[in-house]
């Protein structure tokens, strides 16, 4: 037995070369199986108030009765001149922008004894401009001195690009009767925008006076805001159930306890059901709940605005909207009366929302998981890479590889050396062992390398976020094509000298590999405490990548062979093709998601390009290059 | 020179007169309806004493209580403020007593102190904080050396003092300080008539502290009239602007619900007006009320103590025009002044007065000036490192420019960098330009903050020209508390002190002797720190008390532990002679029975 243990640990093959495999193996399935078992009611929370000043619910909320009368009158108002608008032939997507509109909007927040002012601002990205004026105006909290203040937004266009006419007119009518009430310890701010995209986002900039030239600076501004909440009442029917819609720009979350705040009031309250992540049949099963948490992995993990709530969370201002969905008998007044709530127990707060988590994935509207408990998923993922790169490090230190011995371990590591070798290894590696003991590296070539197409991942950064709306499907494409020579032409260049030097040398292989899985490893793992979800994602779909490396045993038509199927098969998983696959499933067009990226990266700051094509497609690169490298 | 800063002048020039007086007492109540549905009241309380009986401690109508705190502290000049709220200077226009009698939202206290040297001072203004604190239920002995500061330009003493003394100014504020009931009573108490008679009646504090802004203050300081002796001065006031919609409210319904259907005022032009839907319409009557509606009581008589040398002494000033209706108590004389707007009621002494205005079309308003700087101050940026401070002047006047001293107290834990001040200026044509700070501020006084010990202070001599709105802005710090500095609120923030902006030379202080200089306040402001956890660190705490508790405990314990037997632990244990002999004696009787009982 203790011979069978000293033979394992002599033996240098398992150790440089079958353990990490079966290491990073292990962490891919132990990750991956984590994120499964977090639905279970053994891994995840039931959610609860964290701050108790928040109070949710404890509140009579009195918006009722003739309130509705006048929201029925600002209505028709607001109707009659949209009607106007669309008889003098404004597209009905401009419907809200229109200089009337805007001015009766002012003239009904004036007339409700609200300080109003209005702010133009302007964006072009993908060639594309997006411009409007934002009207805000503010409620002075009596006796308050302008120190805090939470944030009421209705957008004239929803998230999913629907006029909010009853969400615009619902602000209005809250505007007038919160005016009335004398308890507020914050200032509230109204903002009706054009859109729920960049009307939010130009605002908050210029609150804080981090705006580009193309924003007006706001020429009105009350104190540090405490918390937003976005209305979108978009039909005319009644509703059902409120969807509470809570992803910020680059997966950043509002705290939990304003989630659980809107929650517990719509719910307990009001009794009106919440539903997330358009979940409609929520059964608390496992398939549901588990769906639900990959659907908000999905939208953390791509990053990209929601609705117009998002634009907040970057400033440390937690936002929720609130969607009323499905046909029941819930009215607009109850959506008031929810909102009224909300905002009572905002105004109870005493500090910034800081007591619940900020990382969490929710599963039902009253189950959440948090960060200490699925982080080690993600971080699973990450440390593969890193076992593998310090692994092969340590390989290229001790042990020369064996191009006699060793087998070849192919792209997607299905043959695994039969037992019968690792025991007759044995002498072959004392043999090595005392042939080699300490290799010395060469590192220019691998690190100039690694280190090249890392930058060079920012010619793609750069391209699709410049290039005009029109060429960006086309370029995608061109992409693709990109992504099959690039590998190639590096491969043959390293296989065949880069007529600089001596011919490129197994070892440097190793290196390449080495270097770019810790970088990976390194990126992910810290990308994984910021944005887990993309972490995650990214994690999985390089997963094949700690695999992979140069063939060197068969002959060369079975080594071309194997890797060109290989090479094809990672082709499938490459940035590009990952997006044009996911669009095809989807249904959704390239243009729009690439045209949507370029607008995330110029004016929400998203930065999941950023990951995509300095981390992502880098490591991508060099698998292929290793993987080409065994074909020439 | 507008309606409305007359008004104070006259009645500022009327004060004046009066002030000679060696020992006499005053007090005199101003109304004056705002728009949006707003009245402003406000309450003057003024005595003399020769400066001869309050060296003497003879006080009639001074409070000793304070007299004898100003005496200890060897304080010449007093200005204290109790402030909550904001004045809207848009909707309300220029502040009552321009802006001289207010002070930035909490506590402010400014005082001229008589001492040798800076520490002695220092010293003498501890003990004045501490004993005023106790006066006014305020928390103002936690004016410390952090937030005290010693303005060089932006106050100028109000009294006549004799030029030899050695007078030194400290100023400090309290920003998150709330001010509530507890400290009105102490200041009604300073008053002859303690709000049993006269004016002060109708303080409540209930109507008092619902008011949108309300700014109490206590100013004591010495006045020289070039014939005559010298008296000390104390005067009193409470400014405060009701709603007057709230105020009506009855207290036991004070719940703003939605108004029944049939008392909803709709807009019946409109074509899609009916019974459920309807465009609210905006009022165009002014509201009416009294003073018993909006301060819920009547106005008991007048404060006996007061010296009337003029019988017909008016106590009550009502500004509104003068063709609107207005109905008094009977027995009440009315004035009308020149100016068409003001008019002052003389009060039968111990009745009471009530004054009602009835609802009323609006026909001629009260002109309301223009302010002559609005000024807004606000933290930009984010994120828990760094921020910056943009400080917004808007000059409405076509004509002047106006010269002024902005003056701010910076806690220590914010570090601006000067360097960075930058200044730009935004003409009526909108378009922004940058200049060097030196075009606009014309003189800097600048005291840097020593960590935990004392905080910035920065003075800044500036103009702003004729019709432009300067933007000055300058990037600070934030330093990393330690963590027992931290409030039991860190998360809320920390409260930065309003800026203080002394307009200088003004047309309004021009045109009259009287030094009452004009200020505005800014807003005070939230700073958000780098905050820990504090869960955390507490949960490390606990977790490492707890493990300490049970290993070391556990260990300890059975390391220093003897194991002895019953019997003779109860011979160890004891202390006296006679108790260790019984001891040993049971011992060796154990010794020689024991075995017997065990066995048994």
């Amino acid at each position: 037995m203790l011979a069978k243990i000293r033979d394992l640990r002599n033996n240098p093959h398992l150790l440089f070369v079958r353990l990490p495999n079966l290491l990073s193996l292990t962490c891919i399935v132990v990750g991956v199986v984590w994120l499964l078992l977090l639905p279970l009611n053994e891994y995840s929370r039931q959610t609860y108030i964290s701050e108790n000043a928040l109070l949710p619910g404890q509140v009579h909320a009195y918006f009722s009765g003739s309130e509705q009368n006048v929201f029925r009158g600002y209505k028709k108002e607001l109707e009659g001149l949209l009607n106007e608008g669309r008889d003098q032939g404004v597209p009905p997507a401009e419907a809200g922008q229109t200089p009337a509109v805007s001015s009766k909007i002012q003239s009904i927040l004036q007339a409700a004894g609200l300080k109003v002012a209005t702010q133009k601002y302007e964006y072009t990205s993908a060639g594309i401009t997006h411009e409007g004026e934002n009207v805000y105006a503010i409620i002075h909290a009596p006796r308050g001195d302008a120190t805090e203040a939470i944030v009421l937004v209705a957008a004239w266009k929803t998230a999913n690009n629907e006029l909010n006419l009853n969400g615009v007119t619902l602000a209005l009518t809250l505007a007038r009767y919160f005016k009335r009430w004398s308890l507020w310890s914050k200032d509230i701010i109204f903002v009706i925008t054009p859109d729920s995209k960049s009307g939010t986002q130009a605002w908050i900039d210029a609150y804080h006076d981090m705006h580009p030239a193309s924003v007006q600076p706001l020429p009105l501004k009350s104190g540090a805001l405490q918390g937003a909440l976005v209305i979108e009442y978009p039909f005319d029917h009644r509703f059902q159930s409120l969807h509470v819609v809570y992803d910020g720009v680059n997966g950043q979350l509002p705290n939990l306890d304003l989630f659980n705040t809107a929650v517990a009031i719509a719910n307990n309250q009001m009794g009106i059901g919440s539903n997330l992540q358009e979940m409609w049949e929520h059964d608390d099963s496992y398939q549901a709940r588990l769906q639900t948490i990959l659907r908000g992995m999905a939208k953390q993990g791509l990053g990209y605005a929601t609705g117009a709530h998002s634009s907040f969370m970057p400033y440390h201002i937690d936002a929720i909207t609130l969607q009323p969905k499905g046909e029941g008998w819930e009215d607009e007044m109850a959506l008031g009366r929810t909102i009224e709530s909300i905002c009572r127990s905002l105004n109870n707060l005493l500090e910034h929302l800081h007591q619940s988590f900020f990382f969490y994935l929710l599963m039902q509207s009253n189950r959440f998981v948090s960060i200490g408990t699925y982080l080690p998923s993600a971080m699973l993922l990450a440390g593969n890479f890193t076992i593998m790169a310090i692994a092969l490090w340590m390989r290229t230190g001790y042990y020369t590889g064996t191009s006699s011995t060793a087998p070849a371990i192919a792209g997607d590591k299905k043959e695994k050396p039969s037992s019968k070798k690792v025991t007759s290894g044995k002498p072959v590696a004392d043999v090595k062992l005392k042939e080699s003991g300490v290799a010395e590296r060469q590192l220019a070539l691998p690190l100039t390398l690694v280190v090249g197409l890392h930058l060079l991942g920012l010619i793609p950064l750069w391209l699709f976020n410049t290039l005009p709306h029109q060429y960006l499907p086309t370029s995608a494409y061109a992409f693709v094509i990109v992504d099959i020579v690039l590998p190639l032409v590096l491969a043959a260049l390293l296989s065949h000298g880069l007529g600089l030097s001596a011919p490129i040398i197994p070892q440097q292989y190793h290196l390449i590999k080495s270097f770019s899985l810790l970088l990976l490893g390194l990126s992910l793992s810290t990308l994984a405490t910021l944005n887990f979800s993309l972490s995650f994602m990214v994690g999985l779909l390089c997963a094949p990548l700690s695999f992979i490396e140069r063939l060197q045993s068969p002959s060369k038509p079975v080594r071309s062979t194997i890797s060109g199927i290989g090479f094809l098969c990672l082709n499938l998983l490459s940035p590009p093709s990952a997006l044009l696959g996911v669009c095809w499933y989807t249904g959704v067009s390239v243009e729009t998601v690439l045209t949507q990226a370029a607008f995330g990266w110029d004016v929400w700051g998203v930065w999941t390009q950023v990951v995509v094509w300095c981390v992502w497609w880098p490591a991508w690169l060099i698998g292929c290059v290793l993987l080409g490298a065994s074909m020439f | 020179m507008t309606f409305f800063s007359r008004f104070s002048l006259t009645l500022l020039a009327l004060w004046s007169a009066l002030a000679a007086a060696s020992s006499d007492y005053h007090e005199r109540l101003f109304l004056h309806p705002l728009p949006q549905s707003s009245l402003l009241a406000s309450f003057n309380f003024r005595s003399n004493t020769s400066q001869q009986s309050f060296d003497n401690q003879h006080f009639r109508y001074f409070p000793r209580a304070l007299g004898q705190i100003l005496q200890h502290a060897h304080t010449k000049e007093l200005h204290l403020r109790f402030t909550t709220g904001r004045w809207d200077a848009e909707s309300w226009g220029p502040r009552p007593w321009n802006g001289s009698k207010e002070g930035g939202t909490g506590v402010e206290l400014w005082a001229w102190i008589d001492a040798s040297g800076d520490e002695e001072a220092f010293a003498k203004w501890i003990t004045l904080t501490q004993s005023l604190s106790g006066l006014f239920c305020a928390s103002l002995n936690f004016i410390d050396s952090t937030r005290t500061t010693r303005p060089v330009v932006s106050f100028e003493p109000a009294g006549d003092h004799p030029p030899t003394d050695g007078l030194h100014l400290l100023h400090g504020t309290l920003p998150g300080e709330v001010v509530c009931t507890e400290n009105l009573t102490p200041f009604l108490k300073l008053l002859p008539c303690k709000g049993k008679a006269g004016v002060s009646t109708l303080f409540d504090g209930h109507k008092l502290f619902d008011a949108a802004w309300q700014s109490m203050s206590v100013d004591v300081r010495p006045l020289c009239p070039p014939e005559g002796e010298c008296v000390v001065q104390i005067e009193q006031t409470v400014d405060m602007v009701l709603d007057i919609e709230r105020s009506k409210r009855p207290r036991d319904n004070p719940i703003p619900r939605p108004v029944p259907n049939d008392q909803l005022v709709c807009d019946t032009s409109k074509p899609y007006n009916s019974d459920d839907t309807c465009y609210p319409l905006e009022t165009t009557t002014e509201k009416g009320w009294s003073l018993s509606e909006v301060f819920g009581r009547k106005l008991n008589g007048v404060c006996p103590l007061t010296d009337s040398k003029d019988p017909n002494e008016s106590t009550v000033c009502l500004r509104v025009p003068h063709d609107r209706g207005v109905f008094t108590s009977e027995g009440t004389l009315e004035t009308k002044q020149a100016d068409g707007f003001t008019r002052c009621f003389t009060l039968k002494a111990s009745e009471p007065f009530d004054l009602v205005i009835p609802e009323q079309p609006v026909t001629s308003e009260v002109p309301l000036e223009e302010p002559i700087l609005n000024a807004e101050r606000t933290i930009v940026g984010h994120g828990a490192e760094r921020g910056g401070m943009r400080i917004i002047f808007g000059n409405p006047s076509d004509t002047s420019d106006v010269d002024f001293i902005f003056f701010e107290t910076l806690p220590w834990f914010l570090r601006p960098y000067i360097h960075t001040l930058r200044a730009t200026i935004t003409g009526r044509d909108g378009v922004r330009r940058e200049i060097p700070v030196s075009e606009i501020v014309k003189e800097t006084f600048y005291r840097p903050a020593i960590d935990r010990e004392r905080g910035t202070q920065l003075e800044l001599v500036m103009s702003v020209p004729a019709a432009s709105i300067v933007t000055l802005t300058y990037d600070f710090e934030k330093a990393i508390l330690r963590y027992t500095e931290y409030p039991p609120d860190a998360n809320r923030g920390f409260n930065v002190a309003p800026a203080v902006i002394r307009i200088l030379d003004s047309p309004h202080t021009r045109d009259t002797a009287q030094n009452a200089p004009v200020f505005i306040r800014s807003t005070s402001l939230l700073l958000p720190l780098p905050t820990p956890d504090f869960s955390m660190p507490y949960n490390v705490i606990i977790l490492t008390s707890t493990v300490i508790a049970l290993g070391f405990g556990t260990i300890f314990n059975i390391l220093v532990r003897r194991v002895v037997s019953a019997d003779e632990a109860a011979a160890l244990g004891a202390q006296t002679l006679k108790a260790r002999i019984l001891g040993r004696l049971v011992a060796i009787r154990d010794k020689l029975g024991g075995k017997g009982t065990k066995v048994e």
